[in-house]
């Protein structure tokens, strides 16, 4: 048992923290965020630099760092609040891979930068469950790749107008899979629906898109396993700024002739998050290594998120107590964190989902050691 | 022992919401929402006019004030249905500065002030916080110095809400710097176009704008101290008195409340059928009234002529925490659609007002005297705990 980061591990978070913290200003987000566009200078960096190949295995010229690397990754970026779809990509590309779906051309081109795919999973009703897009077979492209053809909707897709490719999940005769669309087919229509979390997402209409099929109904439950793992992490990220930023902010800070650091309430409602930080720290990490090992079941998955999911909106909000008025405004670096943490703990499902998940499982004993 | 509301205050809420029909359109709302509750518009002027015109807003003052001495309770129902129905009822100018001019202003200067402010004429902005004057604000540090006919400030301020909209500056500055801090600190109006005042906008994360007001050796006349040299504390107290009682109304929670059901029962069914998710919601029922039960313990007992800042206290933490907890599960029981922004128009979810109030929701927390400094406030007045 060993929860701490390996040397490979710190070498890769340390190398990023200081890179970003060097190259991406928080200016330069606010304006990502003005123009509500994904900062795609900043994507052709992380892939030049090879960041985005190290969770991916040797096949495919990656690190081989797995899941753990993944939310690394994820978590360096979350934390500078960076307007690039890293979760997203990994979470498609990691369960494409991890399933041994037949899209290694796609997925050496993902790695290579000259192609972006994000996950459509949700339509209107909001669900992971209710799903209503119909794939229809439409004979054998030139390829040998056997086409179809999308209809339906989808909303809440993160950087649908940004990426290159749109990984669907769809059914056909009620049999679940996954179907990648390229996005600039005329059959696919995006719409931005602007979010709390000032990231860009779309509604989406595939109006007979041509599509291939990538995977199966299995794949779309371990999708949304990578996806809520890789949320934990963003999460992570926030609530650990809110709190890193509101400790130094208390140091500095002034009131009655001293620190407000040194007034016993405040240092309680630190100490609160500080706990909240820990414990998601562990939790998140350790879901990521369970998925690694293909030992995580659904259920661990939904706890964790639920738990990160409860925790970040309590963390942001007594950051903002903390800070008074400074924290309020956008010269401040908080809100960053406050509107993209709020904003995923509603992703992927909302503590609300992942315990009516938990729910079915109640019965089972838990093992604690 | 009697929890009824009388017949004639509840004919009285009736009235209230009559006045309300007749004037709640969207032209209204509008206006009030893009001048951020300034006031100064045509139709908003129209609206305070009328409102005026009904006699509510003083109602309850004494009558050597001005009013007609009515139960208090008689103000609490008036604001509690204007905040259900998100209904503008005046901004600080009316609930904080008129009664504070009514009670310590000159005669000339309720004469000069008065009229103008009921009839939406002046606005004006409260600039009370410095960067280093928060919570500790009998520290603040901008000088007024005795000039002829007059004063000259000199000095900056921060978090000047609607400076950019008024016509006054309400701000309090020190002028006497050789007495103790509480003592030295006198209170003027200033105009918010005099020589030296310049203003610069601070952009919020709620969308909404405050700003930062700096004063270059402002000229203000001698008329324009109110309540005497060195009177300025106790004005500043009395007025944030004001806003405590109109910081923790009931009305607009449960407002946001019945938004989440209705939103669930159109846009989804399946989530009410839920026995897991009915009980979130009978739980926030629940919250609702407690907080009610403090927010009417604590107007009972003003209306009561009785002072108690424990309750006050008690209605402003629990309003100000359970509008965060209530508007946080509204987007945990909508989902996505609940975090879309007005700005995605009719997909948002309560046509996005969740988010917006969650995002507001810290102000009122550390605003208006903070929490951590309410519940000390709640131990040592209420509970007579050692400070
Ligand atoms: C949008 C907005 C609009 C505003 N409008 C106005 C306005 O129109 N006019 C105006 O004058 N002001 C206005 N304010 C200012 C507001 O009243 C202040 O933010 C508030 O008084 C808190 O002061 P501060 O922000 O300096 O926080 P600080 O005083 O720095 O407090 C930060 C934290 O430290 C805690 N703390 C401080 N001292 C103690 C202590 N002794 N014990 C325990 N905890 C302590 C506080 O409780 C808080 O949690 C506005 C602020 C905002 C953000």
């Amino acid at each position: 048992m060993n929860p701490q980061l390996d040397e490979t591990q710190l070498l890769l978070r340390d190398t990023l923290r200081q890179f970003l913290e060097r190259e991406l200003s928080f200016d330069r987000v606010r304006e990502c965020e003005r123009e509500a566009r994904a900062d795609a200078a900043l994507w052709r960096t992380l892939v030049k630099q090879g960041w985005l190949a190290t969770p991916f295995p040797a096949a495919l010229e990656g690190g081989g760092g797995g899941m753990v690397c993944a939310g690394i990754l994820v978590e360096e970026f979350s934390r500078r609040a960076a307007l690039i779809p890293i979760a997203e990509v990994l979470t498609a590309a990691l369960t494409l891979q991890r399933c041994g779906a037949p899209c290694g051309g796609l997925l050496r081109r993902v790695l290579a930068g000259e192609a972006v795919v994000t996950p459509a999973i949700l339509e209107s009703g909001d669900s992971f469950y209710g799903i209503a897009a119909e794939a229809l077979p439409a004979g054998t492209a030139a390829a040998g790749e056997s086409s179809w053809l999308l209809r339906g909707e989808k909303c809440f897709v993160d950087y649908a107008q940004f990426a290159s490719h749109h990984l669907v999940a769809a059914q056909c005769g009620g049999e679940r899979g996954l179907y990648l669309v390229e996005s600039a087919d005329p059959g696919v229509k995006c719409e931005a629906t602007p979010a709390l979390g000032r990231i860009p997402q779309a509604q989406v209409r595939y109006d007979g898109a041509r599509a291939v099929r990538a995977a199966g109904a299995e794949a779309v439950g371990e999708l949304v396993r990578i996806g809520r793992a890789l949320t934990c992490a963003q999460l992570l990220a926030c609530m650990e700024v809110s709190l890193e930023q509101t400790v130094a902010y208390t140091n500095l800070r002034e009131q009655f002739g001293r620190a407000l650091s040194t007034f016993q309430a405040v240092q309680h409602h630190a100490a609160n998050m500080a706990m909240h930080c820990e414990a998601s720290r562990f939790l998140t990490y350790e879901v990521l290594d369970a998925l690694e090992r293909r030992s995580a079941d659904d259920r661990q998955v939904a706890l964790a998120k639920a738990s990160l999911s409860r925790a970040a909106p309590e963390v942001l909000m007594t950051g903002h107590q903390l800070h008074g008025g400074q924290g309020f405004i956008e010269e401040n670096d908080l809100y960053f964190f406050t509107l993209r943490g709020k904003d995923r703990s509603v992703a992927w499902g909302t503590a609300e989902e992942c315990l009516a998940l938990a729910a079915t499982g109640v019965e089972q004993k838990a093992r604690w050691l | 022992m009697n929890f009824q509301w009388p017949p004639e205050q509840l004919a009285f809420r009736d009235e209230v919401e009559a006045f309300i029909r007749q004037w709640r359109t969207p032209e209204l709302l509008r206006e009030y929402h893009e001048n951020e509750g300034g006031g100064g518009t045509p139709l908003m002027r129209r609206y305070y006019r009328a409102l005026q015109e009904t006699g509510w807003m003083q109602m309850c003052w004494p009558e050597e004030m001005g009013g007609a001495g009515k139960n208090p309770l008689y103000r609490f129902i008036l604001i509690e249905t204007f905040e259900y129905w998100g209904m503008p009822y005046g901004n600080l100018t009316y609930t904080s500065i008129a009664p504070a001019l009514a009670v310590h202003g000159s005669e000339e200067q309720k004469r000069r002030f008065l009229p103008g402010i009921w009839s939406g004429e002046y606005c004006f902005a409260i600039a009370y916080s410095e960067p280093n004057a928060g919570t500790d604000l009998a520290s603040l540090r901008t000088r007024a110095e005795k000039a002829r006919g007059g004063w000259t400030i000199q000095g900056q301020k921060i978090w000047t809400s609607l400076a950019q909209q008024s016509t006054h500056i309400w701000l309090a500055a020190r002028s006497e710097p050789d007495l103790p801090k509480h003592q030295g600190i006198s209170l003027f109006i200033v105009p918010t176009g005099s020589e030296g005042v310049s203003i610069r906008p601070l952009r919020c994360m709620s969308g909404l704008t405050t700003y930062e007001t700096f004063y270059d050796n402002v000229f203000v006349p001698g008329e324009n101290l109110v309540g005497g040299r060195g009177g300025g504390w106790n004005i500043v107290m009395h007025a944030l008195n004001h806003e405590r009682v109109g910081l923790s109304p009931t009305g607009n929670l449960a407002r946001h409340y019945d938004l989440l059901v209705e939103e669930l029962q159109r846009s989804a069914p399946q989530k009410l059928r839920d026995p897991v998710l009915r009980n979130r919601l009978a739980e926030l029922r629940m919250e609702l009234e407690r907080h009610r039960a403090l927010a009417l313990r604590n107007a009972v007992t003003i209306a009561d002529d009785d002072v108690n800042a424990g309750l006050a206290s008690m209605a402003k933490v629990s309003g100000s925490e359970l509008r965060h907890r209530l508007t946080n599960l509204a987007m945990d029981l909508l989902g996505r659609p609940g975090v879309l922004t007005e700005a995605a128009g009719g997909r948002a979810a309560c046509g996005g007002q969740q988010q917006t109030t969650w995002l507001m929701s810290p102000i009122l927390r550390f605003g208006g005297g903070t929490n951590e400094v309410q519940r000390s406030i709640i131990a040592a007045r209420h509970l007579g705990m050692a400070r």
